[in-house]
């Protein structure tokens, strides 16, 4: 063992080394090329025209994708399913039946050839139709890919610009920051406690450090270098050289490393395909036994063995994996529109039954931009307009103190539009500053106007700007009044600091001395505002005394040769990151549907709680343990617990909670709002939430999040702020950031898997009618009434259509008013569905196609007792003049066309109550007159296909030698409506027994 | 390994506590009383449907005429046989050997039992020829039971067995049986023209086929015959009989003989249908 380690590791050390060489002078020659080119700066990049070049030169940087598995060995897979073998053996059996009759010199009979080619085209066409839908469904995920593609921050012709990693080239400065993943392999430049994940590549799972010094000789050892396909965990801005790019990165030699999208089969359809199995497994042994029978009876082996085939080809629901596929991506297809890209087929159908949903708050639950919502002047709060697109009501602005207030936060202000955004509305433009400031230069531009101009006006004579020490801004302007040549000094800051610095108050236009009485209003709306979770700032002026400070005075911000003291009092500016207006709607469905919503947030406490109240997370009237203290005035430790509904827990506090006391708090308050959290933490809150048995979706946009998005339910990762690292670990991603999308995407999830049910449930039920001709046909010998070849028909062609169409079905409207299901018990296939559609719909279905089975039989000349034990002598090829009920003689080639005619006849019969069928699936509590029979145009023109092509299959010319559809008298297609008649009106009234009696013996074993 | 084993253990007791729960006395998940329930439920159920089944069912029976058929589609052209029949509709025999035509013998004797003419006097009328016996109905009154037309074995003459005991199988002349199937109002012609079998040989065995001899002349079915008004109200149909008889055919090769009927009335048969207005059958006389 040892021996062999040492030789192994001696040849990894020569490839190791052979590999170093290659990249070693690979490196020297690219270095070669990026000093020639670079400039003195040094930082401008390559010029577009020579990236174009390389571009051209080297090829997209991406990595080919692997040579996965041929495309013929995945068709061939295709062919070879537990199912598609049974057909294969049904397919063998009717060759060999058809070689034993040949043999007996039987030609007339060619049904067994004619069958085994069906069957065998109904594997291949299925076999066509799964790998096209593999296909296709590669191609989406692959899409998807490209929707969110990986961007990469380059520096080219001196401007930064962001562009598709794939059109990087060697030689390009790249900027990188934590977060982001490596674009291509790149020589580090310049850092700040840059480190990589390489845990990719090799396997350490440390963050290794990243600087521009060259550290080793190998290139996977030193530090300057990091790596394709790795993940920057922190650091802020680090600058680096490509200096290889797409298959000649380290990872891309290492072919084996690169995975393309894996070939993963989802949960559903495993548990699909599962139930296949199980449905295969019972065909097999139902098929057996009466194999078993039919011989014991006295039947030839090989007609035995034709029954055994019939049976397990009307058993087998054909066409259910590709339904369930069709209605899967169609859904998928549905959430992609409405912003949510679903990265596995299955996160579909789990969001459905998510019941809890662990939301960050900033970008998610919030518009993510600071904007003024309260201002206080005049001793009054006034409320600005927060609505992203400025919906709401504005305050009052014809105060003296209004104009006054405006001009210093105008002025006292240096943020900017950046420019040519002239199109763009106000509070979508982009602007250099940091989030108050452009909170207030974007409330100026809606409330003042043109803040250019305005700022024009007042020339800026000197600026002091923000600092920690002082907490304050002051800038100095002239007048916009030519004639007036005071200066105007405006500051802002922390209002405790600005009040400090006041000595009289401006009230409605009225400079008034700053006496306690306002000092105590100041302190009231500074409290209520910081309450509200906001961020507070104070705004003063003063006008400087003509004389002392003149025109062209030399004003120095280092020495503050200006007063900074004595000044007047605007008033109180107040920013918040407001909600979006879409969430408070969301978190309300949410709360109705069952789900509880958790914030978790980096941020303070305080804001944190106000945004939840804002939103509803935490509603009106909830009150934490603190509050009721307050309120009773009894310490805190004397609080029932379990009097509060809402529980704010602070990162600090939840470090030093154990897990049950997690589990407990979480158990106790159903609104939950954490705080000053880290990411780790969010893990561990997640990791509670599951204990509790919850299926827990998490949203999360940083590299740290990915735990947690992995080991949540559902991970869900932001479009626009989330890093790739957390794109990956996600398996869904929100284009729009928006929580309301999520929503969206449980109510699909939910309605899906309702739909996903109708549907099955709606094709199991007819291969009860597909399989009682048989039972009939062995037991009583009556004439066969279904033929395989209709069967198959049935299966494959016109009803399809319609159990996709059930996917397109519209919520039973109180979708979201339901708990969340438990997905360990309620199964998408459950006992009650298949009771249900097999021994009750199905049973009716088999009623209705006998009675037009021996209503065919007896207007033609056969009546019902004769039909019985007529099976020998109706199948004899010699007999010739077989005697019907009335005397009649037939030829064996007559009764085979009534025996067509019997197949088409019961053909038509299970379609009618399909289309009864169908009308009943569309709900399963409501009454189809609350749900609607036109809503869903889909499942409408769905039946008027099925009647079509069963119109078609009977009455085209040439079908009856071709697939034994015969034109049947018009009035047979009537004789089964009474049973579809019943099969509705029957449904109509388990489901008002259900919706009537909740709980009851009828709902237990009636609803499904 | 023993963690599987436990886990096998625990499997299988979970499934024992399935097929039988001695705690909640549960059989395949369900109490004695649930059972009970869902049983009797599901008795209610398919009794309904069986009632349901048997009452459209009887209503459809109801809307049945006794006496003929809502449809025969599937008899445009009625379907021809011969007699004897063998199996694969093979006529073999060697002439020397009495057991080789035999059953054939049998097979024709009891075949023409009820054409004797002392049967065919007893029970039936001796009609007028070459024209449609029609017996209509007069509205609801039913003209029952109907009369039907003698067909006297002796009208086969040398085919009739009586001249001949072995219908000319012992001499190397056998009599074919040609019967057209009976369909319910069937109107084989028209202008007093009765439809009339002609027997030719396939392929390459026209020279081997020899003369042939129809009885009754011609290979006439009689116009007489028909319509037919079904075995309920025409209890003692006798089905008009035409027989060829082979005068000179070869021996000991295989003669693929092809029968037809020729009516202007009556649609040619399907080309998929070997037996609908014409049959073919092989015949072989061996001398030996």
């Amino acid at each position: 063992m040892f021996e062999m380690d040492g030789e192994m590791d001696k040849k990894k050390k020569k490839k190791k080394k052979i590999n170093k060489k290659e990249k070693m002078e690979g490196m020297k020659k690219e270095m070669d090329i990026v000093s020639k080119r670079q400039t003195p700066q040094g930082f401008r990049g390559l010029t577009s025209a020579f990236a174009a070049q390389v571009l051209e030169r080297d090829g997209p940087n991406e990595l080919k994708p692997p040579k996965g598995t041929p495309e013929y060995v995945k068709f061939a897979r295709q062919l070879a399913g537990g199912l598609q073998c049974l057909m294969w053996v049904a397919a063998c059996i009717c060759f060999i039946a058809f070689g034993i009759e040949l043999a007996r010199g039987n030609v007339t009979c060619f049904d067994n050839l004619y069958l085994a080619i069906t069957l065998i085209a109904v594997v291949v066409v299925t076999g066509c139709f799964g790998y096209y839908q593999e296909f296709k469904s590669t191609n989406i995920i692959a899409s998807f890919k490209n929707l969110v593609p990986q961007q990469a921050i380059v520096i080219r012709d001196g401007q930064k610009n962001q562009i598709n990693a794939h059109q990087l080239v060697v030689g390009d400065l790249v900027e990188i920051k934590g977060g982001d993943g490596i674009p291509a392999d790149i020589r580090i430049i310049t850092s700040q406690a840059c480190k990589v994940d390489n845990s990719s590549l090799t396997g350490e799972s440390e963050p290794q450090t990243r600087t521009p010094e060259c550290t080793h000789e190998n290139p996977l050892e030193t530090r300057n270098i990091a790596f394709f396909s790795t993940t920057c965990m922190e650091g802020t801005v680090t600058t680096g050289m490509i200096i290889n790019t797409g298959d000649r990165t380290i990872i891309g030699r290492i072919a084996t490393l690169a995975s393309g999208v894996g070939n993963e089969k989802t949960p559903i359809a495993i548990e699909i395909e599962h139930f296949v199995d199980i449905i295969a497994g019972l065909a097999i042994f139902f098929g057996f036994t009466f194999f078993v029978v039919a011989m014991f009876i006295g039947y030839a082996f090989l007609e035995a063995m034709i029954f055994f085939m019939a049976i397990v080809v009307a058993y087998v629901p054909e066409g259910l994996l590709a339904t369930v596929t069709v209605c899967l991506s169609l859904t998928a297809k549905r959430l992609a529109r409405k912003n949510c890209v679903v990265k596995n087929l299955e996160a579909v159908e789990t969001l459905g039954s998510t019941s809890v949903i662990c939301s960050d708050k900033t970008g998610t639950l919030t518009q993510n931009r600071m904007t003024v919502a309260h201002l206080w002047f005049d001793n009054h709060i006034h409320a600005a307009d927060t609505t992203e697109d400025q919906s709401g009501k504005s305050f009052d602005q014809s105060s003296e103190t209004w104009r006054s207030l405006a001009r210093v936060a105008s002025l006292c202000n240096r943020a900017t539009f950046r420019p040519d955004q002239e199109g763009v509305p106000i509070p979508k433009r982009l602007v250099v500053g940091d989030a108050s400031e452009t909170a207030l230069l974007k409330f100026t531009e809606l409330t003042v106007g043109n803040i250019v101009d305005y700022r024009e006006r007042f020339k800026k004579a000197v600026e002091l700007p923000f600092n920690s020490t002082n907490k304050f801004q002051v800038s100095i302007h002239e007048l916009d009044d030519p004639l007036d040549l005071r200066y105007l000094l405006v500051m802002k800051g922390a209002p405790e600091r600005i009040l400090e610095r006041c000595s009289t108050i401006l009230i409605k236009g009225q400079e008034l001395p700053l006496d306690e009485q306002w000092s105590e209003a100041f302190q009231t709306a500074y409290m209520d505002l910081g309450g509200l979770g906001e961020r507070v700032l104070g705004f003063c002026h003063l006008h400087l005394n003509e004389k002392e400070y003149p025109r062209g005075c030399p004003f120095d911000p280092d020495e503050m040769n200006f007063p900074t003291s004595g000044l007047c009092f605007a008033g109180l500016i107040s920013m918040i990151d407001p909600p979006r207006a879409t969430v408070p709607d969301a978190v309300m469905k949410c709360r109705t549907a069952g789900i509880r919503v958790v914030m978790v947030t980096g941020d303070h406490p305080i804001t944190a709680r106000a945004i939840a109240a804002n939103v509803g997370i935490i509603t009106e009237g909830s009150e934490t343990v603190e509050d009721i203290a307050q309120r009773k005035r009894i310490p805190v430790e004397q609080v029932n617990k379990r009097d509060a509904r809402a529980c704010v827990i602070s990162g600090g506090q939840l470090k030093d909670m154990s897990s049950d006391e997690l589990d407990e708090a979480l158990r106790s308050h159903p609104e939950m709002v954490f705080a000053r959290t880290s990411p780790q933490q969010k893990l561990i809150i997640v990791e509670s939430c599951q204990r509790l048995g919850s299926i827990v979706a998490v949203t999360g946009d940083g590299v740290n999040d990915s735990p947690a998005l992995k080991k949540a339910d559902i991970g869900v990762a932001m479009g626009i702020a989330g890093s790739d690292a957390a794109k990956n670990a996600a398996d869904m991603i929100l284009l729009d950031d928006n929580f309301a999308s999520i929503v969206t995407g449980v109510e699909q999830g939910r309605l899906i898997f309702d739909n996903l049910k109708k549907s099955i449930a709606y094709t199991l039920t007819k291969n009860i009618p597909e399989l009682t001709p048989y039972l009939i046909y062995i037991t009583v010998s009556v004439p066969l009434p279904l033929g395989c070849i209709t069967i198959l028909f049935i299966e494959l062609a016109t009803d399809i259509y319609p159990s996709v169409s059930l996917a397109y079905e519209k919520a039973e409207s109180d979708i979201m008013n339901l708990k969340p299901r438990n997905p360990r018990q309620h199964r998408l296939v459950n006992e009650a569905l298949a009771v249900y559609s097999y021994f009750q719909i199905g049973a009716i279905q088999s009623y209705a196609g006998f009675t037009d089975y021996f209503a065919a039989m007896a207007q033609e000349g056969w009546f019902p007792l004769l039909c019985v034990g007529l099976r020998p002598q109706w199948e004899d090829v010699h007999l010739q003049d077989l005697q019907d009920s009335y005397g009649q003689e037939w030829t064996f080639s007559q009764r085979l066309y009534q025996q067509y005619t019997c197949y088409t006849v019961f053909f038509v019969s299970i379609e009618i109550c399909q289309i009864s069928d169908v009308l009943i699936r569309k709900t399963r509590r409501l009454s189809v007159f609350q749900q609607g029979f036109f809503r869903n145009r889909v499942l409408v023109s769905a039946i008027v296909f099925q009647l079509l092509l069963g119109n078609l299959l009977c009455y085209c010319p040439g079908m009856p030698n071709i697939f034994n559809f015969m034109p049947i008298r018009v009035q047979w297609w009537f004789v089964p409506v009474p049973y579809g008649i019943l099969i509705f009106v029957y449904d109509e009234i388990r489901k008002l027994g259900v919706r009537r009696f909740p709980g009851s013996w009828w709902d237990q074993e009636l609803y499904y | 390994m023993s963690g599987t084993k436990e886990e096998d253990r625990k499997g299988s007791s979970e499934w024992r506590n399935f097929f039988w729960n001695p705690r909640t006395h549960e059989l395949l998940g369900r109490t004695a009383s649930s059972w009970g329930l869902i049983l009797l439920f599901y008795l209610i159920f398919y009794l309904f449907l069986a009632g349901m089944f048997v009452l459209t069912m009887y209503i459809m029976l109801l809307t049945l005429d006794d006496y003929k058929p809502t449809w025969q589609d599937r008899l445009a052209t009625p379907g021809m046989m011969i007699r004897p029949k063998g199996n694969q509709l093979e006529i073999s025999f060697s002439v020397s050997e009495t057991e080789s035509w035999d059953g054939f013998i049998h097979n024709l004797n009891h075949f023409l039992s009820p054409y004797n003419n002392s049967y065919q006097v007893q029970t039936n009328d001796n009609c007028s020829p070459d024209q449609y016996f029609i017996q209509e109905d007069s509205g609801e009154v039913r003209n029952n039971p109907k009369r039907s037309c003698q067909f006297n074995r002796t009208m086969l003459e040398e085919c009739s067995g009586i001249s001949d005991r072995f219908y000319g199988y012992s001499s190397g002349q056998p009599c074919i049986l040609i019967k057209l199937n009976r369909v319910i109002g069937m109107l084989p012609g028209k202008d007093s023209q009765s439809p009339y079998v002609t027997c030719g040989a396939k392929r390459m065995d026209s020279d081997k086929i020899g003369p042939l001899a129809y009885y009754p002349p011609n290979g006439t079915f009689n116009l007489m015959y028909y319509p037919y008004y079904g075995k309920k109200a025409q209890v003692n149909y006798t089905q008009p009989l035409v027989a060829v008889k082979f005068l000179n055919a070869s021996l000991n090769t295989d003669i693929n003989v092809e029968c037809k009927i020729n009516s202007n009335t009556l649609a040619e048969g399907s080309e998929r249908d070997k037996f609908a207005g014409r049959i073919s059958f092989k015949l072989r006389i061996n001398d030996k």
